[in-house]
């Protein structure tokens, strides 16, 4: 073989090797190029099912005052304003609103902005009229957005359209993160050779010389590795995207992808729901030192979590702002004031639900697959009420401050749920799972399953009453007992007072909830039909059949509770709660509609009757004190609940238009030392007083009478013939013993005074 | 109308504390004037029972008691119905069920709605459903014999739906539905 044949072989070689390498770089970048493209324009379309609340709608006589309208259109982001300005804007004199209405969708309408006038009083609407003056027979306001459904890798985000960028935001990134982002292809040699510098002197990495786009690039594509491979791919990425797609497109995406902290299971992407997340306000709200904050936290959310540390990220806040100054993106005295000002933080449970969102996803997860949530652009409309959720908020907050303050337990912090929902329904208002209500965490009101204690009596004492043999008025036993076990052992029950109390009519062993006159009657009713009763008004399962149920051993979390009790306060209907009204299509097509369903679960009459029963609960019985923190005249039914040593404090109970239930404990089940009466039932009665209840007051069905009784004895008696004559409803015609003398009618004189001042007054 | 009632009911309780001041002040334990429709209580008590048959045969029954309530739609949830009617005549049923929804946040309670709910679940065919709302309405609707009776007739085209006719029957034959 000569030299020059093997020199050309040897050439040929390494030719053909070049030639192979650079086809396999021409794919490989080919192959980058498609990848970034599909992903990058799927991003692009890509938004995350936004939830929406209910609408309030305003009527005559809705009880909305004109604080409570103001308050609501401040959460809908309604600025003070001449209306005719435009959008968004409204103006209140005294009890007189002109809103000029945003372009909203509804689950069935498409609204343009419109003008609209809403006269209220102190206690509600009083008229409607259009921009033209005509009446309007009601009028909604706009669903407000609560927070979206993004469960790939837990990222959620707020998806800001490029018109939503506000200007300071586009500049303040460039400026703090990429300076030459307006001039570079996508990879910027010179940062990058500049942080090289800095690093080499420094012998350790200071400084990245990453581009927005290859910032964006590394959070689509690839992870937190780094090696000169990962690097190599990344810058060529970058190059790709900036091939392809406008410098605009790359920082809008930038703004709704980058990572901007944690909350809990949740990560907080993207600068739309960053400003909901820290200052609970849209992004065009937001003023100088709080856009600063928020673009100062790109460079490590964790290290500069305001939250967490505070410190630094008020030192990270103003050297952001001292840049802005000078790069003249604002005033030197703007960034000066700024730099001076707290960092306003929302206050925790301010706007985010988390709790009522969680419902919303299990509920959904019945008809979708959580993949499908996170698909194109739908709208999920949900039964939750802003109103109903705040004050839910507000009273739990505020009564487990109170009662930790006065606790023996130093070294924890009590914890509750409550779950507010409209009985008829059975639309679920609001959820609150915990103390902390803005963030992610256990979700008590869905997954804490504690032992009810005396929530389950009502369940015992209309198992008696359906048998027949029992109405209110007939007189238990409350004496001690002694009961053989399954186990051998033998079973002690006793009152909570440790006393007993003898002969009892029905109404008072319930009110006061007695223990010993429970347990003998649910035994005389059969634990079987006890349990088939819970699970007939909504238990999923059906409890253990140990006598020690009838006091309320069988675990429950706060929203079956709610499901149980739905049914007492449906008139025994079981309603099935219902958290989605409908979920949307991008269009605004209706996917899916989630109709109320009802089912009768137990006889009416004999529910009227338990519920009269429940009424004596917050009269005279444990729940006393609720009455006073309602309105004056609220006619409410609820029952009392404490576990053993009273690890579990709850309160369940209903008006005519809320039914709520609260639990209060600790999450390792200590004992808390409250009863039910002490712990839940004021933040129960908190929450519903501010919501502006009506009365419990279903008509009594045809099959009983109304009668009164004497509580102590349940002897029928009258009003004026008794102290203590409370109202009952027994099976119709029923022969009550009466106290000597007394008028026992069916109406007393007062109903009938109370009816003919109603027929002439109407 | 809420402070109407508030007023009202407020009224009432300065009027029941007079009543039962004046009552205790009189020698005799009181009687209602209006005696016709009470039962007369036995002359001495019976010593308390444990249990309480229903319907008992000391005491007459009570005659059925005067309407007590009378129910309407607010002008809110008219024109929702209003609106709901026609769509039904549309064949716009979801929509029709969307709009109703609507009125059953405003009024729960009033029976009128769960009447109108029961008629458009007939016409969506589904007939256990509109069971259900027919007999939640005539719950809803006891002290009201107009819409009872209304209440009713949806429950038997209801039940004549599932082909229970017998029941229906039955139904129609109370008293109370004519």
């Amino acid at each position: 073989m000569s030299r020059s044949r093997l020199r050309r072989r040897l050439l040929g070689a390494i030719l053909g090797t070049a030639l192979v390498a650079l086809l396999a770089a021409a794919g490989w970048v080919a192959y980058l190029d498609h990848v970034v493209t599909r992903e990058f324009q799927g991003r692009l379309w890509s938004v995350p099912a936004r939830v929406y609340a209910e609408p309030l709608e305003l009527y005559a006589g809705a009880a909305v005052g004109g604080d409570d309208l103001e308050q609501e259109l401040r959460r809908l982001h309604y600025r003070p304003g001449d209306p005719a300005a435009g959008p968004g804007l409204y103006r209140r004199r005294g009890g007189e609103f002109d809103v000029h209405t945003r372009r909203v969708r509804f689950v069935d309408e498409l609204r343009a902005p419109v003008r609209v006038r809403v006269r209220t009083s102190a206690d509600g609407v009083t008229d409607l009229a259009a921009a033209d003056g005509s009446a309007l027979p009601l009028f909604r306001l706009d669903p407000l957005l609560v927070g979206s459904v993004f469960p790939v890798h837990g990222e959620d985000r707020i998806v800001l359209a490029p018109d939503e960028v506000p200007p300071l935001l586009r500049a303040a990134l460039k400026t703090i993160e990429d300076r030459r982002f307006d001039e570079h292809h996508g990879v910027d040699l010179r940062s990058i050779l500049r942080a090289l510098w800095a690093n080499l002197r420094a012998g350790h990495i200071t400084q990245g010389g990453s581009t927005l786009t290859q910032q964006l690039v590394k959070n689509y594509f690839l992870g937190d590795q780094q090696t000169f491979a990962r690097k190599l791919t990344e810058a060529l990425m970058a190059l790709r995207l900036e091939a392809h797609f406008s410098k605009d497109e790359i920082l809008v995406a930038y703004v709704n992808e980058v990572y901007l902290g944690q909350d809990g299971e949740r990560a907080v992407h993207g600068f739309g729901l960053g400003s909901q997340f820290y200052f609970g306000k849209p992004v065009d709200e937001l003023d100088a030192g709080e856009l600063a904050l928020l673009v100062g936290l790109v460079k490590g959310p964790s290290y500069y979590d305001p939250h967490k540390h505070p410190d630094r990220a008020r030192a990270r806040r103003n050297l952001v702002l001292k840049e802005l100054a000078d790069a003249r993106l604002i005033g030197a005295a703007e960034a000066e004031r700024a730099a001076q000002q707290p960092l306003a933080l929302r206050p925790h449970g301010g706007g985010y639900v988390p709790a009522f969102l969680d419902l919303v996803r299990r509920h959904l997860k019945r008809d979708y697959a959580e993949a499908d949530l996170a698909a194109a652009g739908l709208a999920i409309y949900t039964t939750l009420e802003p109103r109903a959720q705040a004050a839910a908020e507000r009273a739990l907050t505020r009564g487990l401050r109170r009662l930790d303050a006065a606790s023996r337990n130093r070294d924890a912090q009590l914890e509750g749920a409550v779950v507010i929902a409209e009985p008829q329904s059975g639309d679920v208002l609001a959820v609150v799972g915990g103390r902390d209500t803005g963030s992610e965490g256990f979700n008590r009101a869905l997954d804490a399953r504690r032992p009810i204690g005396s929530l389950v009596k009502p369940a015992v004492y209309l198992a008696a009453l359906e048998t027949g043999r029992y109405s209110a008025a007939s007189v238990l036993e409350d004496a001690p007992l002694e009961l053989k076990l399954g186990d051998g052992s033998l079973w002690t029950p006793q009152n909570f007072t440790r006393e007993t109390y003898g002969s009892v009519p029905m109404v008072r062993a319930l009110a006061e909830s007695l223990n010993l006159a429970t347990v003998r009657l649910g035994l005389d009713v059969g634990l079987a039909r006890v349990a088939d009763t819970l699970v007939k008004l909504g238990l999923e399962r059906r409890p253990a059949l140990n006598p020690s149920l009838l006091l309320g051993t069988v675990e429950m979390t706060p929203l079956e509770v709610v499901e149980v009790y739905a049914s007492l306060a449906n008139g025994g209907f079981r309603a099935r709660l219902r958290s989605v009204r409908a979920v949307l299509d991008e269009h605004g097509e209706a996917l899916r509609r989630f109709k109320v369903e009802v089912e009768a679960a137990a006889a009416p009459a004999a529910v009227y009757a338990l519920d009269r029963m429940l009424v004596q609960v917050t009269e005279r019985g444990t729940g006393r004190g609720a009455t006073a923190r309602l309105p004056h005249n609220i006619v409410a039914a609820a029952k009392t609940g404490t576990s053993s040593d009273t690890r579990d404090s709850w309160f369940a109970g209903f008006t005519g238009s809320h039914l709520a239930v609260v639990w209060v404990g600790y999450d390792d089940n200590r004992p808390t030392g409250l009863t039910g009466a002490a712990g839940a039932m004021p933040v129960w009665a908190d929450a519903i007083a501010s919501l502006r209840p009506a009365s419990w007051d279903p008509a009594p069905p045809p099959e009983v009478d109304e009668r009164w009784i004497e509580f102590s004895t349940g002897l029928a008696t009258s009003p004026g013939c008794s102290s203590d004559a409370v109202r009952v409803a027994v099976p119709r015609g029923a022969a009550l013993p009466a106290r000597s003398g007394c008028a026992a009618g069916g109406d007393s004189l007062a109903d009938k005074v109370k009816s003919w001042l109603q027929k002439t007054l109407h | 109308m809420a402070t109407e009632d508030a007023a009202l009911t407020r009224a009432l309780v300065a009027l029941l504390g007079a009543l039962a001041l004046a009552a205790c002040s009189l020698p005799p334990p009181y009687r209602p004037p209006a005696a016709g429709s009470e039962p007369v209580p036995p002359a001495a008590p019976a010593p308390p029972a444990t249990a309480t048959p229903p319907g008992g045969t000391a005491e007459a029954p009570a005659a059925p008691a005067a309407p007590s309530r009378d129910y309407r739609l607010g002008p809110a949830t008219q024109s929702l119905v209003a609106q709901a009617r026609a769509q039904v005549a549309r064949g716009e049923l979801p929509g029709a069920s969307t709009t109703l929804d609507r009125a059953l946040r405003i009024e729960p309670q009033n029976p009128l709605l769960w009447i109108e709910v029961a008629r458009l679940r007939l016409a969506e065919n589904d007939a256990p459903q509109a069971e259900a709302f027919a007999r939640k309405a005539l719950a809803l609707s006891a002290g009201d014999p107009a819409a009872r009776a209304q209440a009713g007739r949806v429950l038997a085209d209801a039940l004549r739906a599932q082909r229970r006719n017998q029941e229906a029957r039955e139904l129609e034959a109370q008293p109370w539905m004519h």
